[in-house]
């Protein structure tokens, strides 16, 4: 791949792009001047062939360099002539992302996080496009848990229901960083409604706050990219969450 | 620039390590960890405070919506960026061709105005 635009723009650098003006067209004959007496003369006399046919035509068409040939509107500069991520500084990224091969899963991008998150959001209710859907309410004030908030924080003691246990098991890795192996349960047994409470809570608040971990994290990945402009103003789609 | 993404980076990490220590506590709950309980549920209010600050700082910062569908399936957001240069080199040679095929057009187009209209081509 990284050879690819290498020899497709490498042999026409020299080559610049045509001018707009230069049509390759001589200045050829000029057209004759329109003699007052004759135009006065246009609309009662026909239209005649030959060498009287341009004097004929209107004042706004004697700018055309060629017959019903418009003026060409104005060339910009940067066209897809030139190799755009070269003119970008783009190929650190180009040779970073598109050299190698890069991993498919969200696991490989964030190693380090807790949790099952190759899964798929929708199925958890933990997606961000729910976010955007739903945006959570925002602009209330975080305030510590007084003594009797707590309260309803009191826990019974024993481990967790079955359904709760797998929020710590992690697909097996080589290089296992995380302590959650020993916390796997064998006995169930029946739990209070407070205990499931404080789970849900927790699990809750891992799961969408996980999300905006994951979010934040792309920004933090263009940290990484030098001279890189930005998402912003290089995506083709103009649609973007601020 | 860089600093405002460490610090924000730096109290997410806190933040999901106080969530992963509070999810074993009680995934397996004992009487004496309950101060320990209520400690990290405070110390994961406080996190959402430092969090919020850090907002203000990067309000400027604008993320595709595409990532985020590539985020909800579980692969890796860096296929994204991966496949958006793909896509501008793809479109970046469609154009060029199409630019060298007019160029060529052009010429050729010239060249036979000149043998056909002689006078209006000097």
């Amino acid at each position: 791949m990284t050879e690819m635009f290498s020899t497709l723009f490498g042999q026409n650098e020299a080559q610049g792009p045509p001018g707009s003006s230069s049509l390759g067209f001589g200045p050829g004959k000029p057209p004759p001047p329109l003699p007052q007496n004759q135009a006065s003369m246009t609309g009662q006399m026909p239209p005649q062939l030959g060498d009287e046919g341009p004097a004929l035509r209107k004042p706004g068409a004697m700018n055309e360099p060629f017959y019903l040939l418009r003026e060409l509107p104005v060339g910009n500069e940067l066209t897809g002539n030139t190799n755009l991520i070269t003119h970008y500084n783009l190929e650190h990224a180009y040779n970073k992302f598109c050299g190698k091969k890069v991993k498919e899963k969200l696991s490989n991008f964030l190693p380090e996080l807790p949790g099952m998150i190759d899964c798929p959001g929708a199925q958890e209710g933990s997606s961000l496009r729910s976010l955007i859907d739903k945006p959570p309410v925002c602009g209330n004030s975080f305030s510590p848990l007084t003594g009797a908030l707590l309260t309803g924080f009191r826990l019974h003691t024993g481990p967790l229901p079955e359904q709760y246990r797998l929020m710590h098991i992690q697909p097996p890795k080589k290089k296992s960083k995380h302590k959650h192996k020993h916390h796997r349960q064998q006995d169930p047994l029946p739990q209070e409604t407070v205990n499931t409470t404080a789970v849900g809570l927790a699990q809750s608040c891992l799961n969408k706050h996980v999300n905006s971990v994951l979010l934040l994290s792309v920004s933090l990945q263009n940290r990484h990219s030098p001279d890189h402009p930005g998402l912003a103003g290089s995506q083709p789609n103009s649609n973007s969450l601020r | 620039m860089a600093e405002k993404f460490d610090n924000l980076e730096e109290h997410l990490e806190k933040f999901i390590e106080n969530i992963r220590q509070l999810g074993i506590i009680v995934s397996d709950f004992q009487p004496s960890s309950q101060a320990g309980l209520n400690q990290k549920l405070n110390l994961m209010i406080s996190g959402l405070q430092d969090i919020e600050k850090c907002r203000q700082q990067l309000h400027e910062i604008n993320v595709p919506l595409e990532v985020f569908e590539y985020i909800d399936q579980g692969r890796n957001p860096q296929l994204y960026t991966k496949e958006c240069l793909e896509r501008a080199l793809a479109r970046n040679e469609q154009v060029k061709g199409k630019i060298d095929t007019m160029t060529k057009f052009k010429s050729l187009l010239v060249s036979e105005l000149g043998k056909v209209f002689p006078e209006e081509m000097v």
